[in-house]
């Protein structure tokens, strides 16, 4: 249904979800929120699979989901970034919603995903070890496969609302290579530690397998396939989600420069100020058609670029952009702009944790070149 | 402009390429892949030709124009009744689109100055019997245009120009010089701004004459640029007489004249994808550099490419994006500045990082292909970032049409323009600038 979607629709779903979070998530329910212990709000996330259907949105309509692509669920994303918005949606949704359909297992989909498009199941993807990396090659953690079944050893860090999740889908080496498993989020042989974070709006943690019980996603030894595939949808739809924080702050910036009077005139009148503003909108304009192009390709919209370049380039992007935006946003305030009460400080947070997420410049700079055969 | 129906817009194209196919030769190296070592050994932005290869270019462009005027795509967008066909500018894109899969030549002498800034200009103020006798000429081909705006004192503060035009009966006497003029060599006429009224705020006292280039009083000389190349002339203009009915606007109304141009301007500056300098800087060409400079395994060499190409990338989806909003029918935004910078800048790092990679062999000439040919390029790039509006200018446009930021104080708009200060001049009862900034430009 991708790429069928009119402008006007899009607008009228932006819209929705904006009112929305609006209501339901403006900066002081995130700062509540954000101190609190799950770290997300649970009356929200019900709402917003109730009452809007976003968990539903981009999820296959045989398993409880509504079939739209990567277009409308940009939308959703970048708004939820606008907002800060602390939800296990891009763990659950993005992370294991795509594995999930990417690694083919009917069993699985028809077990997991109506609860996730429900917004019954939160889940996530743990893919990462010590080190950070994601990459399906030299895994430590392993999975073997015993009279009862299959069982996980070793530790999973860096995972996106692991403390939190219902469902953990892990990628592990086996006899025949590396393999997804799903764990019960509260199961025999699991332990899960919040780790501290940068952005505590968005939380992470570190699980620890000994012998717990997991049961295989897929055909063993294909998994590699599916990383694959998760960064590129993963990595497009937070080049969306990092569009939305940039351009808040570019707003942010933009309406304290013309409120905030010094010698006697809104600095924004200063081209010192002026130009910051300006070069804050050029790399905002640059970030939002690269998460568009991305998005467009991953939904086979015709004429768009091959969908592993473009969103190699969306996350090149559009991090820079998000942390250049978020950064300037705080120069442009001033000392206001250093204070804690001043929300600058969350998008910097969120900026700099969405740019290192899946291994920072030196590797999606690396991946980009790799996509275009350099 | 209402979207075009699809099938309105596959006549056309059927149309276009009947046209090209029988009129030109389709390109042999249209997406081919790189050769390094292969070709002519030059990098050029600007033509750096010497006189008689530029005059054979132009002279080319103009019967490829002819060419085009004859099969109907002379002027797109132009109305019928001066050899135009009543198209929308999606057509306007789709011919070009289509035509630069073949080899023709390159129109650039007429079309990046006279069609598409003069032309609307002329359309748009210009009385009946200019307009008869000049559109349908300039969209055949037959004359070439060119603008004569800036000034040495007169630069991003263009409504501060100092040429002068006195009324004399039914004609007017122009006197001033201009710089910066592209192919005012090359033009048959010149679209003027001169200051009429100098007791009036700056933009209220300047008119708009389409001057004829071969009058007595009309002197164009070449102007070297730091490239080594003159593409651009300064244009001295002593006592020029231009009749009162090529006057474009009214009198003291030369702004509104100059904002259409501008606005054409911007239009067309920013949609430079293509080229030989894109093609130096892409990123085959530049992997192709450091495959042939050993290079390809070095990480910050890799670093850096990246980082341009992905630059790169986003400028040309936004560029992409702008076309496809035209097509469904909506308005311009901001793409055209935001590309116009960026289109610079990945210029100019492109050019740095190539030089970086030749190294010694770019300040001296081994007569190694590939490695000397890229000083035009380095030279070319700081123009870019001047030429068309400055960079300051274009982000004092976006910031301030886009965001809404506030105008900067103090710019006099109200002040007769005899009592402004400007550069290069000095006159009595005037206080010197205690900056030691007049006398410096002019």
């Amino acid at each position: 249904m991708s790429g069928t979607t009119s402008e006007a629709e899009l607008d009228e779903l932006r819209g929705t979800v904006r009112d929305f979070l609006t209501a339901r998530s403006g900066e002081q329910q995130v700062r509540r929120v954000m101190e609190s212990e799950r770290g997300y709000d649970e009356a929200v996330w019900s709402q917003m699979a109730e009452q809007l259907g976003l968990q539903a949105l981009a999820l296959p309509t045989e398993h409880g989901g509504d079939g739209y692509g990567p277009v409308e669920l940009a939308v959703v994303l970048e708004e939820m970034g606008r907002a800060l918005l602390p939800s296990p949606f891009l763990s659950t949704v993005v992370l294991a919603g795509t594995a999930l359909v990417a690694a083919g297992d009917a069993a699985a989909q028809a077990a997991h995903l109506p609860g996730i498009a429900a917004g019954k199941t939160t889940a996530t993807l743990a893919v990462a070890e010590a080190d950070g990396a994601w990459r399906a090659g030299a895994l430590r953690a392993e999975a073997t496969r015993s009279a009862d079944g299959w069982s996980l050893r070793g530790e999973k860090w860096f995972v996106l609302d692991g403390a939190t999740a219902d469902l953990v889908l892990v990628l592990a080496r086996t006899g025949d290579g590396p393999g997804l498993f799903a764990v019960a989020g509260g199961a025999e042989g699991l332990t899960r530690t919040p780790m501290r974070t940068l952005d505590p709006t968005r939380r992470l943690a570190r699980l620890d397998f000994a012998g717990t019980p997991a049961v295989p996603v897929g055909a063993a030894g294909t998994a590699a396939a599916v990383v694959d595939r998760v960064l590129d949808v993963a990595t497009t739809a937070l080049a969306a989600e990092q569009v939305g924080g940039a351009r808040a702050c570019l707003e942010a910036s933009t309406a304290y420069a013309k409120q905030r009077m010094q010698f006697g005139r809104p600095i924004g009148s200063f081209q010192a100020v002026k130009h910051r503003c300006a070069d804050m909108l050029v790399r905002v304009q640059l970030a939002d058609a690269a998460a568009r192009e991305a998005a467009d390709a991953l939904a086979g919209v015709e004429g768009a670029p091959e969908a592993a370049v473009a969103a190699a380039v969306a996350h090149a992007v559009c991090s820079e952009a998000y942390m250049f935006v978020a950064a300037e946003n705080i120069q442009v305030h001033g000392g206001i702009g250093f204070t804690w009460e001043h929300p600058a400080h969350l998008y910097f947070r969120r900026a700099k944790s969405s740019q290192l997420m899946f291994g920072g410049p030196a590797v999606y700079y690396e991946r980009l070149l790799s996509r275009l055969g350099v | 402009m209402p979207p075009e129906s699809s099938n309105a817009i596959d006549a056309f194209v059927a149309e276009v390429r009947e046209f090209l196919g029988a009129s030109a030769t389709r390109r042999t190296d249209h997406g081919a892949e790189i050769e390094w070592g292969r070709g002519e050994d030059r990098i050029t932005y600007f033509s750096e030709d010497p006189p008689e290869v530029d005059a054979a270019k132009a002279a080319a462009a103009q019967a490829w124009q002819r060419t085009r005027y004859e099969g109907g795509f002379g002027w797109i967008t132009g109305p019928p009744e001066y050899g135009g066909r009543g198209l929308s500018s999606v057509h306007d894109l789709v011919y070009d689109g289509i035509e630069a899969e073949y080899d023709v030549p390159d129109t650039g002498v007429l079309s990046l100055i006279g069609l598409g800034m003069i032309g609307p200009t002329i359309l748009a103020h210009g009385r009946q019997q200019v307009k008869d006798r000049y559109l349908r000429a300039m969209y055949r081909g037959d004359v070439i245009a060119c603008q004569l705006f800036s000034e040495p004192a007169a630069g991003s503060d263009l409504a501060s120009l100092e040429t002068r035009a006195v009324r004399d009966r039914d004609a007017w006497v122009l006197s001033g010089q201009k710089v910066w003029t592209s192919v005012a060599h090359h033009a048959q006429i010149g679209l003027a701004l001169c200051r009429t009224n100098p007791d009036a705020p700056k933009h209220k006292g300047i008119t708009a004459f389409l001057v004829d280039m071969s009058a007595p009083g009309v002197d164009v000389r070449p102007l070297r640029q730091m490239s080594g190349g003159a593409e651009f002339n300064e244009v001295f203009l002593t006592d020029v007489r231009v009749a009162d009915d090529h006057r474009l606007g009214e009198v003291d109304g030369g702004w509104r004249v100059a904002l259409t141009t501008l606005m054409n301007e911007r239009a067309s500056v920013g949609g430079e994808g293509a080229g030989p300098a894109a093609r130096a800087v892409s990123l085959p060409f530049l992997a192709a550099l450091l495959r042939a400079n050993g290079r390809l395994d070095d990480p910050a060499a890799r670093r850096r490419l990246a980082e341009l190409h992905a630059d790169q990338a986003a400028t040309e989806y936004l560029n992409r994006q702008a076309v496809r909003r035209l097509r469904a029918g909506g308005q311009p935004g901001p793409e055209a500045s935001v590309s116009k910078l960026m289109y610079a800048q990945n210029l100019t790092r492109g050019a740095h990082f190539a030089a970086e990679i030749v190294g010694p062999r770019l300040i001296a000439d081994t007569g190694e292909w590939g490695t000397y040919a890229w000083n035009e390029l380095l030279l070319s790039t700081p123009a870019l970032r001047i030429l068309g509006g400055t960079e300051e200018i274009m982000k004092n446009i976006l910031a301030e049409r886009v965001l809404g930021l506030p105008k900067e104080p103090g710019i006099d708009t109200t002040s007769p323009f005899r009592e402004l200060r400007r550069s290069g001049q000095r006159r009595s009862g005037q206080r010197r600038s205690g900056h030691g900034r007049s006398g410096v430009t002019g």
